[in-house]
């Protein structure tokens, strides 16, 4: 027997399977059962299997290799060991980032609006002029329902004490629910018999959900869907492919896109141009229009923006929407929450010190070797610093950063992530994760059951993003009631 | 509610047709050729340029070549990026058209090509034996085989499937003409003088088209280059026939929209290959002919490509009716 969980040591985290005195927590005993009576052969089988079932289907993320050599395809990094969320904890979870999803799309709509927010001093108003992501040609618009950020993946984290944190929002073009969805798939070939030991909540209503919301930003019946991708070179491309296959909507680059005199949206057919109603556009806000943004773009359509000021299209997420997707705002969203709906979060943030405000500067410049700095506009883990794992020379560039443009820095404790076992070699080994489950927005609100884990390879790494060195794991919601 | 094949797609299956096409055929090539050599008494130096000739590609190889050894022609035509018609490229081309046609090919079909893209990078790597490269080249076509069982059997047989298809047939109704072409090339010259290898390059030419069997139990004279040209050019029950893939393409752009120009254009072709008497050409006159179909096939891709792929936006887009069933 190769995994054997009398010598798996869960170092001082909180692990997600597993107590700190080796014991499987409430719900995970089937599952340690099922994996602790597979033999080294077995093990090696199914994991075998797995990147089989992962190379057979193509399922498979693009790394840049630097200028001049390009991109390569890798095969999706995978633990066959799941992830399990109790249904009840999931529950809570769920209201908890509705509610914050909610206030987030009133904040973005309120700022491209009156901007009572700013006025009633909530958010300083030099945040919102000085934000990268605040886009000056949205204001006034009004995307149907008042809503901006129609998908949004929220990365969550699980503390030393047990309790999830929410990390980040990601508004802008958010990925990674397709590996979501494969990584069920997989399961579901690799490990028949643990469905059987368990009510597992699907998955796989996410793409028909994700076309209700999209379907619910116009009025036209049978509407024309278009999924907007910057193309095959993309690291997300998979996903565009496969949430447009997944939605009978047709995969579109900019290319293929055209806006007439009459200021609609057409694709370019077989049969001539067709209109189209909406589009769900990857491609970054700056991207989307050469005539409005980045006029040297070659993956946008001249245009679009025309089009959907004049109504004629919606465009989800809609431009803009990143201006709520930025770490100093971030650090405001418990406040946001209770300006907007006279709640109390249910969801806690990471508690967090902005640079911009004198005291809590100068605590972060004295405690620099503890603490996570981050940019306020940066994604995928880039241009952070991580304090204890830093040089004394990466901290001094850090101060000099903060102390030239304060605005753009916050930091954070260094949060214990929690880990779950993960599979090395043929046994069971700690390795720290998250969670990101993705909102849909529209005329209502959705939350995916659970949602993409990422889990960090490299032992003692908290690094989880995929072009980093990231796995992925499947996450169960499962049910015991 | 995908009721609309945008242009792009199209020409991505257009272009998936024509590489695994092409990927097939340069397989089918080697493997024949091979074959043909054993064959062949030693003192007959035909060697390997014939299929440096047939792909076209004689002016690249000798840039980048010294000697038309069988190690460098089959690394060019198999694994050598630099070739960009040989096999690797054409895999790899298909497979790059394969996976933006997710969804519209069936999951199996892009599987294979996928996998047929990793075999032939991993197995048929240098250094590789003759047995080996035999075996891994049938491998190939066995996997091009399957998936066009696969989106034969499996796939919605829409726009996306005529343009597949009329890909896959102007490929090779071109391959075709080019195998003809070098059949009535000067390298047998050595070969057809010794009575025993008389038209030795006809059952090959035969063979590469898997068409000998069929040539064998339909045409009722021995093997030479009348009978075998004419079967090839004109037989319309022979799938690699000219004659057969130019009515495929026709009945394929039949179920398109706007195929006014584009049938008109294969319409021609079809007429000037019933028409044409090939038996009665040889040297010059075949060569100028062959050339001539090759430059028909070409206008035929243009009008295709300036109809569907390429066409200006119009000046007043105008509403759609959307199709139904």
């Amino acid at each position: 027997m190769s995994i054997d969980w009398s010598d798996y040591r869960t170092e001082g985290f909180w692990d997600e399977l597993i107590t700190p005195k080796g014991r499987a927590r409430t719900g995970a005993g089937n599952l340690c059962r099922v994996l602790g009576a597979l033999s080294d052969e077995e093990i090696a089988d199914r994991k075998t299997a797995a990147e089989l079932a992962i190379r057979a289907m193509g399922i498979t993320f693009t790394v840049y290799t630097g200028e001049g050599s390009g991109s390569i395809d890798r095969e999706w990094p995978f633990d066959i060991i799941p992830r399990l969320i109790m249904k009840r904890e999931w529950d809570a979870v769920t209201a908890g980032l509705k509610q914050r999803v909610d206030a987030l799309n009133r904040f973005i709509d309120d700022v491209y609006h009156d901007a009572r927010i700013l006025e009633d001093g909530v958010v300083p108003a030099e945040y919102i002029e000085k934000s990268r992501e605040f886009r000056r040609e949205c204001v006034g618009i009004d995307p149907p329902h008042g809503v901006w950020a129609h998908v949004c993946g929220t990365d969550l984290v699980r503390d030393a004490d047990g309790k999830i944190y929410v990390l980040e929002d990601n508004l802008r073009v958010p990925s990674g629910v397709s590996y979501m969805l494969e990584n069920r798939e997989v399961m579901k070939r690799v490990f028949p018999e643990l469905f059987e030991e368990y009510v597992i909540y699907p998955v796989d209503d996410y793409p028909d959900q994700l076309a209700r919301c999209l379907r619910s930003l116009t009025d036209r019946k049978s509407p024309q869907i278009a999924v907007l991708t910057p193309g095959i070179y993309n690291s997300a491309y998979f996903e565009h492919a496969y949430l447009a296959n997944a939605m009978s909507a047709q995969l579109v680059q900019g290319s293929d896109l055209v806006v007439g005199r009459d200021d609609r949206v057409y694709m370019r057919t077989i049969e001539g141009l067709i209109p189209v109603d909406v589009v769900y556009r990857r491609i970054d806000d700056l991207f989307i229009d050469p005539e409005v943004f980045s006029a040297d773009s070659l993956l946008g359509v001249p245009g679009l923006m025309r089009a959907w000021r004049a109504g004629n299209v919606a465009l989800a997420n809609a431009p803009g929407c990143g201006v709520a997707d930025d770490k100093v705002i971030y650090t405001y969203v418990p406040d946001i929450i209770r300006y907007y709906l006279n709640e109390e979060p249910l969801l806690p943030n990471v508690p967090s010190y902005r640079c911009v405000d004198k005291a809590q500067r100068d605590y972060v410049l004295d405690n620099l070797d503890k603490l996570v700095v981050k940019p306020a506009n940066e994604s995928g883990g880039y241009g952070m610093l991580i304090g204890p794992k830093s040089t004394r020379q990466e901290r001094d560039k850090f101060a000099r950063q903060i102390l030239a443009n304060p605005r753009n820095y916050m930091a954070q404790p260094m949060l214990l992530l929690s880990t779950a076992p993960t599979l090395v070699d043929s046994h069971a080994e700690p390795r720290h994760l998250d969670l990101r489950p993705f909102i849909l927005s529209g005329r209502g609100t959705y939350v995916t059951t659970g949602g993409l884990t990422r889990v960090a390879l490299r032992k003692g790494s908290t690094v989880v993003n995929s072009s980093q060195g990231g796995g992925s794991k499947d996450t169960w919601v499962v049910d015991l009631e | 509610m995908t009721a609309h094949t945008l242009s792009s797609t199209a020409e991505r299956s257009y272009w998936l047709g024509r590489y695994l096409e092409r990927a097939e055929t340069s397989a089918r090539l080697v493997s024949v050729h091979a074959n043909l050599l054993i064959d062949l008494p030693r003192r007959m130096p035909l060697g390997w340029r014939p299929l440096v000739a047939i792909t076209g590609s004689a002016e690249l190889y000798d840039s980048l070549f010294d000697d038309t050894s069988e190690r460098n022609v089959c690394r060019f035509l198999i694994n050598d990026v630099r070739n960009s018609g040989s096999l690797i490229n054409s895999l790899s081309w298909a497979r790059e058209n394969a996976r933006t046609l997710r969804g519209i090919i069936p999951r199996p079909a892009f599987e294979f090509v996928n996998e047929a893209y990793l075999f032939a990078r991993e197995k048929l790597a240098e250094p590789l034996s003759r047995t080996r490269r035999v075996s891994g080249l049938t491998t190939i076509t066995e996997f091009v085989q399957q998936v066009d069982g696969y989106m034969s059997a499996n796939m919605l047989h829409d726009a996306h499937w005529n343009f597949l298809r009329i890909g896959q047939f102007i490929e090779r109704a071109d391959m075709t003409t080019r195998l003809i072409d070098v059949g009535t090339g000067t390298f047998w010259a050595s070969a057809v003088e010794l009575e025993p290898f008389a038209d030795i390059q006809w059952r090959s030419v035969l063979r590469s088209l898997y068409a000998l069997q069929s040539y064998n139990t339909s045409v009722a004279e021995p093997i030479s280059q009348g009978p075998v040209i004419e079967f090839l050019m004109k037989d319309a029950r022979l799938p690699r026939s000219l004659a057969y893939g130019l009515n495929s393409v026709r009945n394929n752009l039949r179920s398109l929209p706007r195929n006014d120009k584009p049938l008109a254009v294969v319409n021609r072709i079809r007429r000037e290959v019933a028409h044409s008497n090939v038996r009665q050409m040889n040297g010059e006159t075949l060569s100028a002919y062959l050339d001539q179909c090759q430059v028909r096939l070409n206008q035929l891709h243009d009008q295709i490509r300036r109809t569907y792929f390429d066409f200006r936006p119009r000046r007043r887009p105008v509403r759609k009716t959307r199709r139904t069933g």
